[in-house]
This record gives structure tokens, sequence and C-alpha cells, in this order.
């Protein structure tokens, strides 16, 4: 914890471009959100076993200096051991506040885009059955997609998604966008004038949402109907990704449309 | 190292009497004396066959009709029965000879008689294993001479110290040339190595031809693994875990083995060669790789029963194609009781943060001098499992850069060796295995070896 951060820390997800599905993508931009915000630079590595690298089995992790921690909440902790944190400012009342906030995003959005991916039949086999296996040869390309994909129905039916219908999930996300953008309002982040790591995670989901093509337009059009969460995005995205577009080392975003 | 997909997965020798028991001859009435005279063999019969078909008997006993005296007859026999035994069908076989009754008997014909019992159709069995350094206990079923030409299927669930694993395997020898087989095996098998920091489990489809040419004994294999590599604590350094993750090997191997020692527990004379080659990734998967690998051991008795034995392995892999994707289960380790003595577990060459990552190329050698105990206690019973054990162990165990050029590759194997001498007792436990306790003095140590100097223990089927 005494040690300061060093030059080389580095992010670890999985292939960019061939692989990695909505979820992670969402998981892993909002760390890099959270980094930047706290001004902490970071290198992005990808790598095509990344999930199994991972200590709790979930992207992105980090590894700095000798440690590996994994999941924005793990992070944010590891963080403010070194001394780094947003919501110091906050008091107690803002602070639960936030956790809850953070819960609701990973508890609707985040398992929305899971069950979008593996439990919509059109999705799992057009887009998350060829990505997850593609870099692996035939047929453990295959074994290892339906092994994920049994992993994740098993946990829908532990949480009680497994009977909802994909209506029922895209009326769940837009519940959950517009009690963010309630709370946002007209501010520029959900505590006033400071980005926390609430910002960071909303971010990091929304975006990924608009910028992702996937079968239909549908997802994407629910956070589109709330304009301030758009601008939202807008503006974290300039302020804290613009100025690193050009240095390829760091950050994942793009402003553009990338297909998954 | 590698994960041996189950123990025993080919022929299954049954038992095989060491005494040539269960040779009647009948005296006829007339008392003739019929030793060394000469006889024909007209008829052999079998009682007891059940579902074995004919032909593969028939393969067997070709030889007894060969036969001209009698004590040919009754030697043919004796080789007709062991081969009918090691077919793994017959729980028992006895032979009996007798003069040719009937009217077609000559004056001097004889019948030879094999009274068989069949296994039944299925058996089952518990057993213990030691393997190296750890043990197991293996639950089996067995299904005997399935279609009645010595067929095989067997299931085995092995759970053990270290690994847990199960298979599914068919064997099925050529008629008349036992020798010949081939057999298709499904496993898993999962496994701890704590050298590593590394958890592995491999889901795997094999299937092998073996045969002899000459002196030697061949097999051909092709073998289809899904490997998983984890990290076995949260401490693994950075290397290893950069390795977890999923990968499938897709390979042919050749395996050549010549042995004319006496017994593979500590032979008292003879040598052994075992050179066997793997081509990985010709054949589908992500992993691609050439290896090769040779075991050579010589025996030699001497003086007041004593033995001096000397052994050299080898082996080098050589990866191929771009993709740098040679993960630790492809990899050679060195050091350890059944390798280089007086070195922890694989704990020799290179490494990062505490984790033995293994080499492309090593070399190792031995040279062993076993007496009887000092004194004899026990002698002609139990103390005949024991020996003392003097010994000198060599190794080395290194990455190679293929761009340099072979003579750069002797040189690194040639510098910073390790080696260690010791004495110690030796327990040989049936014909199966071995148990060492020695007292070792390693030399040659480079940074990073982890060493075991003082009193060793080690228990296995395989020793340097």
């Amino acid at each position: 914890a005494a040690e300061p951060w060093p030059e080389n820390a580095a992010l670890y997800q999985q292939l960019k471009e061939e692989q990695i599905l909505l979820s992670d993508n969402a998981s892993s931009l909002a760390v890099q959100a959270f980094l930047q915000m706290c001004n902490l630079p970071i290198r992005v590595i990808c790598r095509a076993n990344a999930e199994y690298m991972s200590p709790s089995g979930k992207v992105p992790f980090i590894h700095v200096g000798n440690q590996v921690v994994s999941e924005l909440g793990p992070i944010v902790q590891f963080v403010k051991a070194k001394g780094h944190s947003l919501s110091d400012g906050l008091d107690e009342v803002q602070k639960a506040e936030m956790k809850a906030y953070m819960e609701l995003v990973n508890n609707m959005l985040l398992t929305a885009e899971l069950y979008l991916q593996w439990c919509d039949d059109v999705t799992v086999e057009e887009i998350t059955h060829p990505r997850y296996g593609s870099p692996y040869p035939w047929p453990l390309n295959r074994i290892l997609s339906y092994q994920k994909q049994w992993e994740v129905k098993r946990k829908m039916k532990a949480i009680g998604w497994a009977g909802k219908t994909l209506e029922q999930v895209l009326e769940d996300v837009d519940q959950c966008c517009h009690a963010l953008s309630q709370r946002l309002g007209t501010q520029p982040y959900f505590f006033n004038k400071q980005p926390t790591e609430l910002d960071a995670l909303v971010f990091g989901h929304l975006f990924t949402i608009l910028t992702t093509q996937l079968i239909t337009d549908e997802l994407s059009e629910k956070v589109k109907n709330y304009s301030n969460l758009t601008a939202f995005c807008r503006r974290i995205e300039q302020q804290y990704f613009e100025g690193h577009e050009k240095d390829s080392s760091t950050v994942a975003a793009r402003s553009s449309k990338t297909s998954l | 190292q590698s994960l041996e997909p189950l123990p025993v997965p080919g022929p299954d020798f049954g038992a095989l009497g060491e005494e040539a028991e269960l040779v009647e001859v009948e005296p006829e009435s007339k008392q003739e004396i019929l030793e060394n005279k000469d006889v024909v063999v007209q008829h052999v019969h079998f009682d007891g066959l059940g579902r074995t078909k004919d032909d593969i008997i028939m393969c067997e006993i070709a030889d007894v009709f060969k036969a001209k005296n009698l004590i040919d007859v009754m030697r043919k026999s004796h080789e007709a029965r062991e081969k009918l035994l090691r077919l793994g069908i017959f729980r028992q076989v006895d032979v009996l000879i007798d003069t040719c009754q009937g009217d077609d008997a000559l004056p001097n014909g004889l019948d030879v008689t094999f009274e068989v019992t069949e296994l039944r159709r299925l058996t089952g069995s518990y057993n213990t294993m030691v393997g190296n350094n750890e043990g197991s206990m293996v639950l089996g079923l067995k299904f005997p001479n399935l279609f009645g030409r010595a067929e095989k299927v067997t299931f085995q669930f092995s759970y053990g110290t270290k690994e847990t694993s199960y298979g599914l395997s068919f064997f099925k020898p050529r008629p008349g040339n036992f020798e010949k087989n081939f057999s298709v095996n499904v496993y898993k098998v999962t496994g701890q190595f704590p050298w590593s920091s590394l958890r592995e489990t491999d889901r795997g489809v094999s299937t092998e031809f073996n045969f002899p040419i000459w002196k030697t004994s061949h097999t051909l294999k092709w073998e289809g693994v899904w490997r998983e590599l984890g990290c076995l604590a949260r401490t693994a350094s950075f290397s290893v875990r950069e390795e977890s993750g999923h990968s499938l090997k897709s390979s042919v191997s050749h395996a050549m083995v010549i042995d004319s020692r006496n017994s593979s527990i500590l032979p008292k004379r003879g040598a052994l060669l075992k050179i066997n080659q793997e081509l990985a990734g010709y054949t589908g998967g992500d992993v691609s790789f050439l290896k090769e690998d040779f075991e050579f051991q010589l025996n030699k008795q001497l003086f007041w029963d004593s033995v001096v034995s000397a052994s050299l392995w080898g082996g080098m892999l050589v990866p191929i194609g771009d993709k740098p994707s040679i993960s630790y289960n492809c990899v050679f380790y060195l050091g350890g009781p059944t390798s280089v003595r007086g070195f922890s577990m694989y704990s020799i060459g290179p490494q990062s943060e505490g984790d033995y990552l293994g080499g492309e190329a090593f070399w190792a050698g031995g040279v062993h001098l076993y007496t009887p105990l000092p004194f004899r206690p026990g002698r002609g019973g139990f103390g005949d499992l024991f020996r003392t054990h003097f010994f000198l162990n060599a190794g080395n165990l290194c990455n190679l850069n293929y761009g340099d050029g072979p003579r750069a590759h002797l040189q690194r194997l040639a510098e910073c060796i390790r080696w260690s001498y010791g004495a110690g007792i030796v327990l040989r436990l049936g014909n199966i295995a071995r148990l060492e306790l020695n007292y070792c003095f390693p030399m040659g140590v480079q940074a990073g070896d982890r060493i075991c100097d003082g009193v060793q223990f080690g228990a296995g089927i395989r020793f340097l």
C-alpha cells in the first residue's frame, strides 16, 4: 500500500476486435474510466485467456507491481489503499446512495447485458458463440462457449431471470435508465461537480451499450431515450478519453460504433 | 511432466506362473517310458471354451503340433499355456498330456488337453497404486474377452493424493500375435503441481497401435487432449498466471523400446533403450511442437551379488511455427527423488518467483552401485527385498534459443551442471515399484534451485 503507482501498471481484458463481449467490454471500460478519473496511468493488454488469468474469473483485472486485483469493487478499494480516492468528499449518506446506485447498475444493467448475450437465442448464435470461442480451434471453441452459456443460464435461474422474456428485460433496462436519469438530472456528474466511481461504472455500461452493434438496436434505443444520459457519456468521453485517442497503448473507447 | 492417462491401459498380464506346473503324464498300463522317444502330437483338445472364438486359440497353440519328443511336447505345451494366460481371458489353464486312444491312434501318438476356465464377463477390481511420489486408490471394471477374441473394455476410476482421474479403454490384440494390438482410450485426468503452482485438467482421446519389429517393440499413437491450466494458489507467479486457460493439443507420437533386462525394478543385468518422439499441431489443435526424448539404462552384475547400473536420459522440445505457445505441460522438468537426487521435486532450472517453469532441453545421468544389505540380515526372505545403494547423479535443464546452432545448445547444456552423490537403501515392492531412502549431497547448485540435502525419500516406478 505504501508503494507508489508504478509506470507499468497493466489492465488485462479479452481481445478487443474479435473476442470481447458486451458485458466484459462494459466492465473493462468502467475500470479504465475510473483510473483515468484518478489520474493513474494504465496500459491495456489484450489476451485471449484474460478470463482464466483473473483470480476471480472475471475481467478486467489489473496487474500493479506484484499484485493482481480484479473487478471494479476490489480495484476501488485497492486504489484507495494507495491513497487515491474519488469519493472521499462525500458524506455518509451520499456514500450509501452511491453504493445503492452501483448495486442497481450491477443488478440491472449488467444482468440485462448477460441475459441478452447468453439467453437470447439469435444473439447467442450469431454473435456470442462465434466471438467467445474465436481464439480457440475446433472443437474447443464450441465446448468453451457452451460451457459458459450453461454457467450463465444457471446463474440466471438462481436470480430468477430465467423466466423473463426479452421484452421484460428491456423494460428493466428502461427502468434502470430512468432512475439514473432522474438522479443525474442536469448535473455534470452524479454527485455534482466531481466524478466518482459511480460515474465510471455508469459510463462504462451506457457508453458500451450505445456504441455496440447488436442484432437489433432495441437496447441502445432504451438508453437514447434519456438525453441527459447520452450527454453524460459524451462529456466523460471527451474529458477523459479523447485526448488519448492517438496514444494506442491506452484506452479502448471509441466514439464510432464498434460492431460486436 | 506428463500426466499418464491411466494406470495400465494396455495389455494386461494375467497370472504368469513361474513354475511349470500342472503338466501330467499318465503312464499307459504297459508302463513304457516315453521320455526321449519320438512322439507325434495327434490331437489337441480344449475343455471349457465358452465365448472364446476358435481362431485365436488355434494361433496360440499351433506350436504344440510341431513337437517331436516328449520333452519338447512338455515345453511347447508350457509355452502355449503361458500364451493362453497372457491373453488375459482365462482364469486358469491346466495341461494334460496323455497317449492317444482310439482307432486312429499311432503307437507314439499323444493327446494334449487344455482345460481352461474362462473369466467371467464382468470383473471388478480394487488396487492401490504408487506413482511417482504419490499414491492412489484405483477402482476398476473390466469386461474381458468381450467378443470372443480377447478384446477388453476397461473402466478405471483413480482417486489419489494429488489427482483424480477416470477413463474408458478398449483393447484388441491381433489374433495369433498378441504383441500386435491396438487400443482406444477416453480419459479425464486432474493433477496438481505445487512446484509450479499449477493445476491441470486434461480431457482426451487417444488411440495407439503396438507392434514388435524384431527385438524392439513400437508404439504409434494419436492423441487429442483438451488441457486446462489454472493457478494452484493466489500467490502463483505472474508467468504461471499468464499460462492459465485452455488449449487443444492434437499430436502423433512414436515410441520404440528395446528391453533386455531381467526385471524393470532393480534389474541385475540387461539394458533398456527407449526413444520417443511426438509431433503436435499438424492434425489440429493450437499447440505445435516437436518433442524428442530418450532413456537408456545398462546393468551389470559384479562380484558378491552387487550390481552396477548406469543410466542416461535426455530430451529436447522444439516449438514449431511463430506462435510461442509452449505451455508448462509440454516442457521437461528435472530434479527430485526419482530424478537428480538431492534436489526438490522438479525444482531445477528456470523459475519465476519460486514457481518452476521447466525447460525445453535437458539431460540427466546416474551411476549406481547396488549391494545387499551389510551383514545380509533376513537373507533368503524379507532381507532380499532391500539393497544398499550408492549413487552419483548429474543433470541440466535449460531453455534454448533456436536461432543458435547445435554447438551453442550443447554448450548451454554443459555449463552449470547440477550433480549430487550419496547413499541409501532401496526397497523393492513386488514387480511394480521401488522405495528409496537416501542421504544426499547436492552440488553444482545454481541460484533458484531448491535442494533437499540430507535425507530424501522417494517412491515410484521410474528412477534415474
